[in-house]
């Protein structure tokens, strides 16, 4: 937990000092973002649309907070987050809406449900970038192509670094602890758990456990509550909405890890965004999973 | 009738019970047949005592009960309606149910039996409504059942439209909950949902069988009926409002399983049956054994991963049907 609480002070120390670096000179930069479309810019970004938890915490993060001018409604970290304009969910968003605030950038998940909405931001000549955040290393890429953007490589490469550090060190921890086998509970209706493409799999793994189900290689899926029983994990990973269901559900006794009460909590919040609270979550599931060595 | 022999019913009853008994000892974790008569008695490896016990039995009773439902209440609707594209999907009940659980969904109820509840009264409700539709609109054609028909599709369609306006609105996980509540799944069965199906089916299925010789004078016309002195308004309604309970009854037990409620009463109707007691009950049978064997592919066809009830159940009934309808050709 000192770890994270050091990271905090960094970064609030970070966001204080955003208002001195605007001035920069321009150039042009062209890169291609995770469609593939190529991305042509030509200043540093006065106003940006984040409309995905992850890039919305970068750019905090990186001391872009005051260039940010709408967000998803999932967007809730760091609390001066919460003071912007919500623009939906973040998938398929009102184009209208995020024209109307004349943002010079827009940030979009990288999902096919997105598509159209980039095409047309493109169209009405506003600047958009697609991001997928799959993985621990797709969070350095974005915060370093978010950096660059910015004009402000170092302060992105001590964001990346800090993370590393911290998670790093925690995988240092639990290397030498015995690895219990969890299961992580997404979502009850339908039944949905991680697989090894997505960065929660590696937070597992980092905070010194492994998934029964690093066998899917995409980043989620729904399963069987039977196949659970099957695989028979050690514990069960769940957010508190999550766990109560499982304890109040009689199908659930068919799991040894649910008949024996052996639930652990996560803060979804804190766990399911793979930015920049990462190693805080690593040390958070490090602690749940491995008490005995909690520091 | 009496072609309808005996060991019809008996083969009948036997692939019901031959199939339920393999969808109980079949799935992701396999149980031998004696494991599973010895976690019925609550012996043996508690891991196979709660999947036998808590899992699979009230699943696949759960299935056979959906399948019985749709099944019955298909055969009496066709019937009555004199239409072999009949289904009690048609009702407006499925769009109806399917608006109250998504509404459910939207105001995020955790709660499975609120869920349940919810779809229980909007497919009731959007049948009062259709037969209010159908009384507004019948005036001059009184005891046209098509003019039921009609407005039971008509109020679908408004459940539908009103579906899509609540599910453009809401956030990605409601959407997906709602997307596979609709899809049709046995797999959230409880003894409780279990018992509170069985009792509804029995009630309004029982009353249907009661009323059969009611649906027989129907099916000849409402003309041929009133000869009969038998109001065929009042009947028609009858049947219609049990046939409707059935599938409500099923529908917010296990979501939109389609195909059951259409294509059942033909596949009964191909074994030769006519009489519509005899029908309806075979129809149960046939249904409950469909249900039963799409649910038991639908989560071991491709695991770990279970696929929608509601869509094997066309799959597997589709070719089943054709070679039926090829026999009989």
């Amino acid at each position: 937990m000192i770890l994270s609480r050091r990271i905090f002070r960094f970064l609030a120390t970070l966001s204080l000092a955003l208002a001195a670096c605007d001035k920069q000179p321009s150039q042009l930069a062209t890169l291609s973002d995770d469609f593939g479309d190529p991305v042509r810019i030509d200043h540093v970004p006065t106003r940006i649309v984040s409309l995905s938890p992850a890039t919305t915490e970068i750019l905090f993060a990186i001391g872009a907070g005051a260039r940010v001018i709408g967000r998803s409604d999932f967007d809730l970290w760091p609390a001066e987050a919460r003071a912007i304009p919500a623009l939906g969910n973040g998938i398929q968003p009102n184009v209208e809406a995020v024209l109307g605030i004349h943002p010079d950038l827009v940030i979009l998940y990288a999902s096919q449900d997105n598509r159209p909405a980039a095409d047309r931001l493109r169209a009405a000549g506003v600047n958009t970038l697609a991001l997928r955040l799959d993985h621990i290393s797709d969070f350095r890429r974005t915060a370093h192509l978010l950096g660059a953007i910015l004009r402000d490589s170092a302060r992105a490469k001590s964001v990346t670094d800090s993370v590393y550090h911290t998670l790093d060190s925690v995988r240092a921890t639990t290397a030498k602890l015995a690895r219990p086998r969890v299961f992580w509970h997404i979502w009850d209706a339908p039944l949905i758990t991680v697989g090894s493409g997505s960065f929660m799999n590696e937070l597992v793994e980092i905070a010194g456990a492994t998934n029964v189900y690093a066998d899917i290689t995409g980043p989620s899926k729904p399963i069987s509550l039977e196949d659970v029983a099957h695989r028979n994990p050690d514990f069960i990973l769940a957010g508190p909405i999550g766990a109560q269901k499982i304890a109040g559900d009689p199908r659930w006794r068919i799991v040894q890890a649910a008949r024996e009460r052996k639930i652990l909590i996560v803060d979804t919040v804190l766990v399911a965004r793979p930015s920049v609270r990462l190693g805080e979550a690593a040390v958070s599931l490090a602690n749940l999973l491995h008490p005995e060595a909690r520091r | 009738m009496t072609r309808f022999r005996a060991w019809y019913w008996l083969a009948l009853l036997a692939v019901l019970i031959g199939i339920a008994m393999v969808a109980v000892a079949h799935g992701a974790v396999s149980v031998s047949l004696a494991a599973v008569v010895d976690a019925l008695r609550g012996r043996g490896d508690p891991t196979a005592i709660a999947i036998v016990r808590d899992l699979r039995l009230p699943r696949v009773i759960l299935g056979a009960l959906v399948g019985a439902g749709l099944g019955a209440s298909g055969a009496a609707l066709q019937g009555s309606l004199r239409n072999p594209l009949a289904e009690p999907y048609l009702l407006g009940v499925s769009g109806g149910a399917a608006v109250g659980a998504v509404i459910a969904f939207a105001l995020g109820a955790a709660n499975d039996a609120i869920i349940t509840l919810a779809a229980f009264a909007g497919g009731i409700s959007a049948v009062f409504v259709a037969l209010a539709v159908a009384r507004v609109g019948g005036r001059g054609t009184r005891g046209d059942m098509r003019t039921l028909l009609i407005a039971g599709v008509i109020v679908g369609a408004f459940a539908n439209a009103a579906i899509m306006v609540a599910l453009a609105r809401a956030e990605p996980n409601t959407v997906r909950g709602a997307l596979w509540w609709m899809m049709g799944s046995a797999a959230d069965a409880t003894w409780e949902r279990v018992a509170w199906l069985a009792a509804s089916i029995l009630l309004a299925g029982g009353a249907l069988v009661y009323w059969a010789r009611e649906i027989d004078v129907l099916s000849l016309g409402e003309d041929t009926a009133a000869s009969l002195g038998v109001d065929a308004e009042k009947s028609g309604r009858r049947v219609f409002l049990l046939a409707a309970l059935l599938a409500a009854a099923t529908v917010s037990a296990a979501g939109l399983i389609g195909f059951i409620g259409l294509v059942v009463p033909h596949i009964v109707r191909r074994l030769g049956l006519r009489a519509h007691r005899p029908l309806i009950v075979a129809a149960a049978l046939v249904g409950a054994t469909l249900v039963v064997a799409a649910d038991l592919a639908a989560r071991t066809v491709a695991p770990p991963t279970e696929l929608p009830l509601g869509a094997i159940t066309a799959l597997l009934g589709v070719p089943f049907f054709l070679v039926q309808l090829r026999r009989t050709a």
